[in-house]
This record gives C-alpha cells, structure tokens and sequence, in this order.
C-alpha cells in the first residue's frame, strides 16, 4: 500500500475515528455510503411507509365506505386524512423517486458513486429520522389533525391545541433538510461526474428529470422551511405570524405553503416522467421520440411551475386580478405536459411493443395522467374551479396525477431495474396481476370521485348524510381501494417469491430488456464498484448503440453481444469511499432536538450533543480508512494536508471516479 | 314558495366528466343529488355552468382521440412475434414537435379568452337597489348581507341601511344588525344578492352549487362575493374548506323567496320574541337566560350584551322556529308533516357533543347542558314560542336527514 498507510490525520489513532469496515451484515448498512445500499435503504424505508400510508387510506375508506359512517371518529378521521397526505407524499413518493436517483443516477452518467457519498447516506438517516418522528405522533396518540396542507389559523395553538401540528411542522423540517443535502448532492454529482463524452444532452432523460427536480427541491424547499419555522413559532414562543386576532394575515401560509407545494406536485411526477422514458423506448425498440423536445419541456414545467401556486387559491380571496393570471399560467403549463404524452405515444409508434410488466406500468401512466392532466385543465378554469376545488373532484384529480402518475411509474421502475438492483427479474405472472390489479382498483377508487365531486361531495369530511346522492360510488371507490390493497400485496408477494426462486435458478442475463441506456453496462447486480473502467460515451443510447448497427440498406442489425458490449465486474483494485457511522448518529440526534422543542428543552441537550458530536466526528474522520480493502491506482496525487476536510475528501473521491483510470 | 324538485337528469357535462373517468358503462341513473354543480339554479351558476361544459366536452373529445390513439398503437404496434426485425429508429420529428406544441397552446389560448370573460363577469358586481319596507318604512336596500362562518354554522347578517359605512374590522364584534339570521340565509329571487364573507375562527368556505360556486371565509379579511336564485326553493350547501373537527357538520341552506314572500319573512324577523304565555315556556325562558343566554341571544332579552362569555358564538334564536334545521343545518326542525322534530331536538339539548362532535370544552361548539328531562321539555317548549313556522313547502324541500 502506497504513502495513505502512512498517513497520520488528526484522531487516527483514536479508535471511533477510524472509519467502519464491515461490507456485509447490518453494520454495513448503517454505516454504508454506497449510493446503491443507500438508494436501497431509501425504498426499503419508502415501502415500509407506504404500508402504513396505504392502511390510513384504507381507514379512511372505510369510514367513508357508507353514509354516517362509524369506523372512525371525526376526531380520528381528520388526524388519518392528515397522515395519510403527509404520509404519501414526503414519505413514500418523494423518497421512492430518491431511491431510484440515488441507485440510477450514478450508474446512468457512468459514475462510480454520488459526488458526496457521505452526505447522501447523512441524507437517507436524516428522512428516516423525520419519518419516524412523524409517525412517532401516532405512538403518542396525537398525530397531526389539520390536513397536509395545514391552513392557518386552524392548524394554530387555539384551535389545535394537541402535540399534532407540532409533530407535522418538526417532522416535515427534519425531512426537508434530508431534501436539500440530496438535492445538492446530486446536482453537484450530474453536473462535475458524467462520464467522458457525455454532453448534458447525451444524459439519459431519467438523469434529465432527477437533475429538474433536484433544483426544484433547492428552491421549494427552503420556503416551506422557512414556513414551518413560522408555525413552530407561532405554536411554541408565542409568535403571531398567522394569528389574524394580531392583525396577520392567515393567506399568508396559504402562499408561502403553495409556493413550495406546487413545485412539489412536479418534484413528485417528473421522476416517474424520467423512468417511463426509459421503459417506453426500451420496449417498444425505439428511441424515445423528440428527446429534446422531452427535456426542454420537462425544464419547462420546472420553469412554470413556479408560475401557478396560487391555482390552490383561487376561492381564496386572492381578488380577481391575480386569480386571472395564475388561471392562465395554469392552462399553458398543460402545453409542456401535452408534449410530453404526445412524445410517448410517437415513441410507440412504429415500434415493435412488448408489453412486460415495466411497460404496462409505464402505459398506464400514459394513459392515467393523461386523465389527470385533463381534470386539471377543467379546473384551470377559475370560475370552473369555484365549483370544483375542495370537492371529491380535486381528490380524484390529484390521486390520477399522483397515483396514476408518480406511483404507477415508480412501479414501472421496480419491475424494469429489479434485476439491475438485485440480479433477478421479477416474476412476469404476478407482475401482471399485480399491475391489472392495481389499475382496476385505482380506476374504481378514483373515477368515481370524479363524478362525486361534481355532485357536490365536499373534500375532507368524515361523514355525510344519506339523501346527497353520495351513497353507491363511495361504496364502490372503497370495494376499489381494496382491490388496490391486493394488488399491493400482489407486489410484495412477488417481491418474495422472485427473490426465493433466484437463489436456485440461473443467474439473469446482462441485458434482460434489450436496454438502451448506459446504466446497462455494468452486470447485474451492480457490483460495488459500479463499472470496471470510464464509459466512452459518444451518443445517447450509448449502450444500444453498441449492440445494434445498420446495414448497407440501413436497416438494424445486431452487431454485438450484451457480453461483448457490458462490463464483467471483475475488476478488483478500485478506489471507493470508506464507510462512515457519522451520518446516522447525525441523524439521531435531530429527532431528539424535536421532542426538546415539543416538550422540554432538556431532551436538546443529548440531540444537540449526538449533533454536534457527529459533526466533529466526521471532520476528523480520516479520508481513507487506512486498512480499507482497496487499492489506490492511479492516487500519487492525494492531497496530504490535513485535517483533511469534507469537501477534499469528496473532491478526492469525486476526481477518482470521474478522471482517474481505474482497475 | 315552491321547491324546487330536486331530481335531475343528467346534462351532458355530467356524462362527459362520466366519460372521463372511465366508467359511461355505469352510468345509468343520476341520482338525487341536491349539491350537485352541473345543475345551476340561477344566472351566476348557470354562466360558470356555460363555461365549464364546453370544456368537460373538450376534455372528453381529447380523452377519446388520446385514448384512441393509445389503442390503435398497443394494437398495431405490439409485438406479436411474426418478424425479428428491427424497428426504424425514428428519433423525432421537428414539424411534429412544432405542431404538437402549437396546436394545445393555441387551444389553451382560446379557452384562456373565454375563461377570462366568464372570471371577470363572475367577480362583478351588478346588484340593483330592492324596495324594502323595514319597520313600516320603504327603505331602498343594497341587498347585501354579512356572511360569518365559525366553527360550525355560518351566520347571516342582514343591515337595511347598507354595509358600507360600518366597522366591519372585527368579526366577533359586529355592530347590531336589523336581522340576525342563522345557517339559513334567505333571499329575494330576481336578484343578485352581494355577499361579504368573513369568519370569527378558522377559514371555511361558503358554497350553495346550484346558484353560485365557493369564497372562503377568512378570519380577518371580507371577501365579496354574490349569489342569485330565478326560483324560489331551498339550495343546499356545505363548507368546503377543511376547518376541524365538525366540517362535515357544517352545512348551510339557502332558502330563496319571491320578493313578497321575502318582505313577509323581513317582517318577522324584525320583530322582537313574543312574551311567552304558558307555564312551561316561561320555566324554559328562566332556564335559557339563566344558561342558554350565556351564547346564546334572543332579542329582547340578551341582546343588549347579556351574552357576554362568548357573545356572537353561538346562532341568534329570536327566529329559531322559522328555520328548518339546526345545529349547523345539519338537523331537521320539523318533521316531514310539519309538526316539531322533537327528538332531535331534546338529544340536542340532553347532550350536543354526542350528536355533533364539538371542542364544547373550549367554548367551540355547544356543550352538554347538564339539564333534566322536565328543564328540556321546559326549554323545548319555550323555543316553541321563537318565530313562526316556514310554510309546508319549505320543510318538505329542506328535509336534510
């Protein structure tokens, strides 16, 4: 080993300061920062979640199964509803699409990890942390009651005098910084990591798509930061930022929660825009139709939806000047979208279309967004709107977008990279039920909200009286979630079964799906390090284009094998980033600073201790650890002063995966 | 006072917005849908109603050729394994990407003329003055009332000498209005009645579909606003902004009259409560003032500030038996043959939280009043004597349970 051993930096000798080992057991996946276990971490912890966010629907289902319902309380009723937002939203969709950034985004720019992979795995720590915390309110018996969108003044100490709200506002703080660090961290990555030859507009358009939602989150998240800090304010010191008896203003809130609440409806749906991008030219053997056009418009709703917030708000009293403008920057944000389906379909088109499970997944987002998007044409309209907002059909409008949307695309990732992730292909019968399934019971559930909306059933309300005409489709959208529930169950059954059936039959092939893009070239499962060696990337599709060719009469022939074409993974004298425990034990510390804010300032001390123990932990914690099963080709270089700081240490990093040769 | 009948057949918006969500096989029968916003009742919701149709047949036209396209492709271009070889690799197409970017804005852009016109004729205002005669004396009215929500009944305020000119800043302590109505807010017909809505608490939001769409009640600003009915009859709505634990016991009626009927119901609202004359009755008013009067205010007995605790709180009952629900319009007053909906009424007064979930303890909603089952006759038949009956057609039309 080279002049590293050697090399003494401040604490080395002190043992908690050495870095961890382990690369397999539990230890490995807490002190991992592979952005790999990590992205795996995040879905994990997304599905686990989206369990307990797929009970509150339920629930609420339930209750609203039949008129004056019993199920559960008001009371209960408006803390599930709550929860059940807060839960699908940061803690489900958000980190199901960081789960597929954290795992895909490296491997599709030909990268060997994120720029900082010690703030990504801080990242992941730091959601959980806030995932916890929130359903921590629910082990207490004081979960938020005053929705996910928490309208001031109702969500203030007088008129929710509980724990609730401040479970929400520290909660969803605790999140938002888990947000911020991953969306630098990724920016940074795409922009500084991409291996040679690949142009911004050679990057795969799931890349793409990350890349606008990391600078969507940059932005939008400070606002609702710096919102929740009113709130806990005005909950906990006696501040009166949204208190209208001294003279604030309530739509206050209303704006600044908008502000970032929009932009987050395209942080949710561009991600699933990415992956079916990838699944849709995959499997129809096309290259996907105008990927400029599919780029530019996805900056453009970036763009835009900074320009519609106030739609939320049109019976607001905002005045009609206002609401005129944002009712036309809400139509025209349809024109990028349009394109974008528009775009698909031409991808099909001509093409030869196997339909596996990836592929109907990612068609069922064509076509159930495309019902989402025209519901939310109808009520761009502001006086249309007047009659539709905060009724039924806004429910099934969103839930179209959301579920229809993000969540069936997410799905079509599972199904197109589990063998990428896990080396095994998920098994196609069940996936098949589990997407028919899926489809079925979400088309029952929320179609019908449409026409409950329009017949006046009012969003948020935990009963309603026999005689409205509400009776037989509220029974009918509750058999349908049920059917959505088997077939979530479908998935995880499938989960197992694969997964069992893997460790007996033959290993899955380099390339199950005749993939295009350059994520392909390492075999599956990606070995640690990634790629044994840089991709040369010249064109988009890199890794289709080596396997395919034209002939003399142009048309496309294969010209390689995926085993001549992929990587082997065998090589072994790879530079990766050490493991660290400071992340989690950050992490830590963060919830227990939340319940000193809640409920006595002591319970700060250890949070704050665990804090700032891990900050300093993690300066003085060597680079390398120095007995770490690597090599170091190619490392003549290394910067030695010391202490060697954070960002050195990643640069260093940064600069071996990107430039250096390795292996 | 004719009702209107409450059943509909369905428009073709409504079999539109049907279509969008996948279900025209299902759609047999409309049902008995008294909240329902494809019916307008009046020129407001009608010209929401004239712009939002044509779009629902929009929407439904793309629908249809989207998911025809969809079809057709996964049919023609699905694999069905009768040749290997490869598709063209077409990789875009500019004058299509053109088209299809032109084409939707353009689109976008003639329903933004339209969109705008119906948005701006919706927040105008286009009220003309009605003759009302207020205390014997005609008075020329510009018809527009105070609407405050708070948790969970709206009130409605009724000023005959106009609201302009008023203090109106703080919502719980509004100057004394010529009529203080609750839960039931009664109109004209033939005329646009302006609104200005505000809330003591929390937002909420007040909504009648069949006559105009929603404006939020918002602690601390007045938001104006309008409605107007072509018939008499009875118009449902509920809250629609999420404000706690009750907002789906927060409903509200309104109950339009032709201007005759209207200047009838003025004249006896703007009387005070009749001294009551039995023995019961006077034992129930010695129980309300001695607890009810505390929230709640009955002209002539509290009104000079007698309700002090939480004065404004809780609906003015001068008039209560001209109303055909309580407690939110949530309840029925009368029996469907007219007579006292008596049950609900003593439940009401035996243990109000257990019928409406309520943070009573925190002055939010009625309290259990802890009376006996002689004290709620006795109460019972005092209320008797506050206002008198609607006529039949209006407690068959309301009938909300």
């Amino acid at each position: 080993m080279s002049d590293v051993t050697e090399l003494e930096t401040p604490g080395g000798s002190i043992g908690v300061y050495t870095r961890p080992k382990a690369n397999t057991g539990w230890r490995d996946w807490i002190t991992t920062v592979d952005h790999k276990k990590i992205g795996i971490l995040y879905g994990a912890t997304a599905m686990f979640f989206f369990a307990i966010g797929g009970l509150e629907a339920l629930l609420i289902r339930l209750q609203l199964a039949t008129p004056d319902g019993t199920v559960l309380g008001a009371d209960t009723y408006n803390r599930v509803f709550t929860m059940h937002g807060v839960t699908m939203v940061f803690l489900v969709i958000m980190p199901l699409a960081a789960a597929f950034a954290n795992y895909l985004l490296p491997l599709q720019i030909g990268a060997r990890d994120v720029a900082f992979p010690r703030m990504n795995a801080l990242s992941f720590w730091i959601f959980l942390a806030g995932g916890l915390f929130l359903n921590m309110a629910w082990i207490v018996g004081d979960a938020p009651d005053g929705g996910w969108f928490a309208y001031a003044p109702n969500t203030g100490m007088i008129f929710s005098p509980g724990k609730g709200m401040d479970y929400y506002a520290i909660g969803l703080q605790i999140t938002g910084i888990a947000s911020l660090i991953s969306a630098m961290n990724l920016i940074v990555t795409v922009l500084n990591m991409r291996a040679p030859g690949m142009t911004l507009f050679k990057m795969p358009v799931f890349t793409w798509m990350i890349l606008v939602v990391q600078f969507l989150l940059l932005f939008a998240v400070p606002v609702i930061t710096v919102a929740l800090f009113l709130l806990l304010f005005d909950r906990n010191f006696g501040a009166n930022f949204f208190n209208p008896e001294m003279g604030a203003d309530p739509l206050l809130w209303q704006h600044l929660f908008w502000i970032f609440g929009h932009p987050e409806v395209y942080i949710l749906i561009l991600p699933s825009f990415g992956i079916i991008s990838e699944v849709i030219p995959t499997f129809s053997r096309k290259p996907l139709f105008g990927y400029p056009f599919m780029v530019f418009s996805g900056i453009a709703i970036g763009f835009m939806g900074w320009g519609v917030w106030a739609h939320h708000m049109f019976v607001s009293g905002i005045g009609p000047i206002s609401v005129a403008a944002f009712s036309v920057s809400t139509m025209f944000i349809a024109v990028p979208t349009g394109v974008k389906i528009l775009n698909w379909l031409a991808t099909m088109w001509g093409g030869r279309i196997r339909f596996n499970t990836p592929m109907l997944f990612a068609s069922g987002v064509v076509s159930m967004f495309t019902i989402g998007g025209l519901s939310g044409v109808t009520h761009s309209l502001a006086p249309a709107d007047t009659q539709q907002t905060d009724t039924y059909y806004i429910v099934a409008h969103f839930h179209y977008v959301i579920f229809g949307g993000a969540l069936l695309g997410i799905f079509a990732g599972f199904y197109f990279w589990w063998p990428k992730v896990f080396g095994h292909l998920l098994d196609e019968k069940w996936g098949k039920w589990n997407f028919w399934l899926m489809i079925v019971g979400f088309n029952m559930t929320f179609g019908p909200m449409h026409i409950l909306g329009l017949q006046g059933m009012s969003r948020r309300i935990d009963s309603y009286s026999p005689g409205f005409g509400f009776e037989f489709w509220n029974m009918f959208a509750s058999i349908g979630a049920f059917i959505i529930a088997v077939g979530v169950v479908v998935f995880m059954v499938n989960v197992v079964i694969s997964a069992r059936r893997a460790r007996t039959a033959p290993p899955v092939g380099l390339d199950p799906w005749d993939a295009r893009s350059p994520e392909w070239f390492s075999p599956n499962p990606t070995p640690a390090h990634n790629f044994d060696e840089d991709i040369q990337i010249n064109s988009l599709d890199e890794f289709w284009h080596r396997k395919y060719g034209e002939d003399e009469d142009g048309r496309v022939v294969r010209v390689a094998t995926a085993e001549e074409v992929c990587q082997d993974g065998s090589a072994t004298d790879t530079h990766l980033p050490s493991p660290s425990y400071w992340p989690v034990v950050l992490a830590a510390g963060l919830p227990f600073v939340g319940f000193g804010l809640m409920y006595t300032l002591w319970f700060c001390v250890p949070g704050g201790a665990l804090v700032l123990m891990a900050i300093y932990g993690w300066i003085f914690e060597p680079v390398d650890d120095p007995d770490g099963p690597h090599g170091h080709g190619g490392h003549g270089d290394e910067p030695t002063e010391d202490p060697p700081s954070e960002e050195r240490a990643d640069d260093a990093s940064a600069e071996t995966t990107e430039e250096a040769p390795v292996g | 006072m004719i009702p209107k009948s409450l059943r509909r057949s369905p428009s073709p918006g409504r079999l539109v917005s049907l279509a969008i969500g996948g279900l025209l096989v299902l759609t047999g029968c409309a049902a008995e849908a008294p909240l329902d916003t494809l019916e307008p009742q009046g020129p407001i919701s009608r010209s929401i109603d004239s712009l939002s149709d044509p779009i629902f047949l929009v929407a439904g036209v793309v629908f249809v050729i989207i998911f025809g396209a969809t079809a057709i492709i996964w049919w023609k271009f699905r694999d069905d394994h009768s040749t290997d070889e490869f598709p063209h690799q077409l990789h875009g197409h500019f004058r299509a990407e053109i088209s299809w970017t032109i084409g939707p804005a353009v689109l976008m852009a003639v329903i933004a003329v339209f969109t705008l016109l119906s948005h701006f004729d919706l927040n105008s205002e286009d009220r003309t003055d009605i003759v009302v005669s207020v205390d014997g004396e005609r008075t020329s009215w510009d018809p527009e009332v105070l609407v405050v929500g708070q948790q969970w009944w709206w009130e409605f305020r009724y000023y005959f000498d106009g609201l302009d000119g008023l203090d109106l800043s703080d919502a719980r302590n509004l100057p004394p209005a010529d009529i203080v109505a609750a839960n039931q807010l009664v109109i004209p017909t033939g005329s646009e009645i302006g609104l200005r809505i505000t809330s003591r608490d929390v937002i909420h939001s007040y909504w009648i579909p069949a006559l105009n769409g929603k404006r939020d009640a918002v602690p601390g600003r007045m938001a104006p606003w309008k409605i107007e009915a072509e018939t008499p009859g009875v118009y449902f709505g509920q809250c629609t902004e999420f404000c706690g634990l009750s907002h789906s016991r927060m409903r509200m009626q309104t109950v339009a009259m032709d201007p005759a009927d209207f200047q009838l119901w003025v004249d006896q609202q703007m009387k005070p409560a009749v001294e009551p004359t039995d023995t019961a009755a006077l034992r129930g008013r010695a129980i309300f003032e001695g607890q009810c009067a505390r929230c709640h205010v009955v002209n002539g007995i509290n009104d000079g500030g007698g309700a002090d605790l939480v004065a404004n709180a809780a609906p003015n009952l001068t008039h209560m038996m001209s109303r055909t629900t309580f407690a939110g319009g949530i309840f029925d007053l009368y029996e469907p043959d007219g007579s006292l909906n008596r049950t609900q009424l003593e439940a009401w007064l035996r243990n109000a939280p257990a019928e409406k979930p309520a943070y009573a303890e925190g002055r939010r909603g009625m309290p259990a009043m802890g009376l006996s089952e002689s004290q709620i006759d006795d109460v019972v038949a005092y209320l008797q004597t506050l206002g008198t009956a609607p006529a039949m057609d209006v407690i068959t039309a309301t009938e909300v349970d």
